[in-house]
């Protein structure tokens, strides 16, 4: 895919998946890997980027005599997925007006 | 190269040499809980190692997002002198603000002093339980010693309890043992947790100030 449109889908991506519950960065590759390529660097500067931005928060906690990283969705964030969401009905209609042009060709 | 856990870290740290040290340490902490994490999922630690990739590209791409990123964070850092003095000029300037603010600090100063000394208390237990510990052991070796005291003197009943005795402290001295590293290393964890949060709120504090 696209460096630029992927890199636009996975912050959407690691938001979504801690829309519910908090996470932490194992799980969240885990949950966006049968549907985008992402790894541990790049996950890194996302979470980063969300936090500065606000859209996430995160916690220490103890897991297994260790400590993890949790991640918190803030209403920021929630905002930013409701965004894209409206944003992809546009997206279809650009698709659509894309696929059209290419019929045309053939 | 094959790599551990902790030879990764350190080459990781190495590489990253030159940037804030708060930056290192978090990108350190970043990868040593997805190390872990894969190693909890059944991989073995050096696979786990393996798989996050060469630690050369990994401080690479740190390196690249840093210098996309300290521009706007120097912009930031400029702006909050200036905030905070014309806060302290503002308090300064009129009588209300000033005892109030005082009264603030204050406040903070005794809550974080409360929770110093709640702490401190925590590990004075743990030394106390430690000392106990140490003194039931005395008490097993005391048994040991008292086997041969009462042998020697011929009374057979007197060792056979000596050594029932010494058994006891030494089951209770190992028990305890285990128990207080356990606590030790619960309040250790909890301590580091509890550092982190006092800093993270000083430092949300001074964003909102600036």
């Amino acid at each position: 895919m696209d460096i630029q449109l992927k890199r636009g889908l996975l912050d959407i991506c690691v938001l979504a998946a801690i829309k519910n519950e908090p996470s932490y960065g194992y799980q969240i590759i885990k949950d966006i890997k049968p549907y985008l390529e992402i790894s541990e660097s790049t996950l890194y500067p996302i979470l980063r980027r969300l936090e500065t931005a606000e859209q996430l928060t995160v916690q220490t906690a103890e897991h297994n005599g260790r400590l993890r990283k949790y991640y918190y969705i803030t209403e920021c964030g929630k905002k930013r997925i409701e965004a894209f969401r409206q944003d992809w009905n546009e997206i279809l209609s650009i698709y659509q007006f894309i696929t059209r042009r290419g019929n045309e060709d053939e | 190269m094959r790599m551990n856990r902790e030879q990764f870290l350190t080459a990781l740290r190495e590489h990253l040499a030159g940037l804030p040290q708060e930056d290192i340490d978090r990108s350190v902490d970043f990868y040593r809980e997805m190390i872990d994490d894969r190693m909890e999922d059944g991989l073995a630690e050096c696979d786990a190692v393996a798989a996050i990739g060469p630690a050369a590209e990994i401080a690479a791409q740190i390196r690249a997002e840093a210098a996309q990123t300290k521009p706007i964070l120097e912009k930031i850092r400029q702006k909050h002198p200036l905030k905070v003095w014309k806060i302290v000029l503002l308090a300064l300037g009129s009588p209300v603000w000033l005892p109030l603010l005082l009264t603030a600090f204050l406040l903070v100063l005794v809550a974080l002093l409360l929770v110093l000394i709640f702490y401190m208390l925590i590990w004075v237990t743990l030394i106390v339980f430690y000392a106990a510990d140490v003194t039931i052991a005395a008490g097993a070796l005391a048994g040991l010693v008292g086997i041969f005291a009462y042998l020697s003197v011929g009374n057979l009943p007197g060792a056979v309890v000596s050594v029932g005795a010494g058994l006891v402290c030494a089951g209770l001295s190992i028990l305890l043992f285990f128990g207080c590293n356990w606590m030790a290393k619960k309040a250790q964890l909890s301590g580091i947790l509890i550092y982190r949060k006092i800093k993270s709120r000083f430092k949300r504090n001074a964003e909102r100030m600036g």
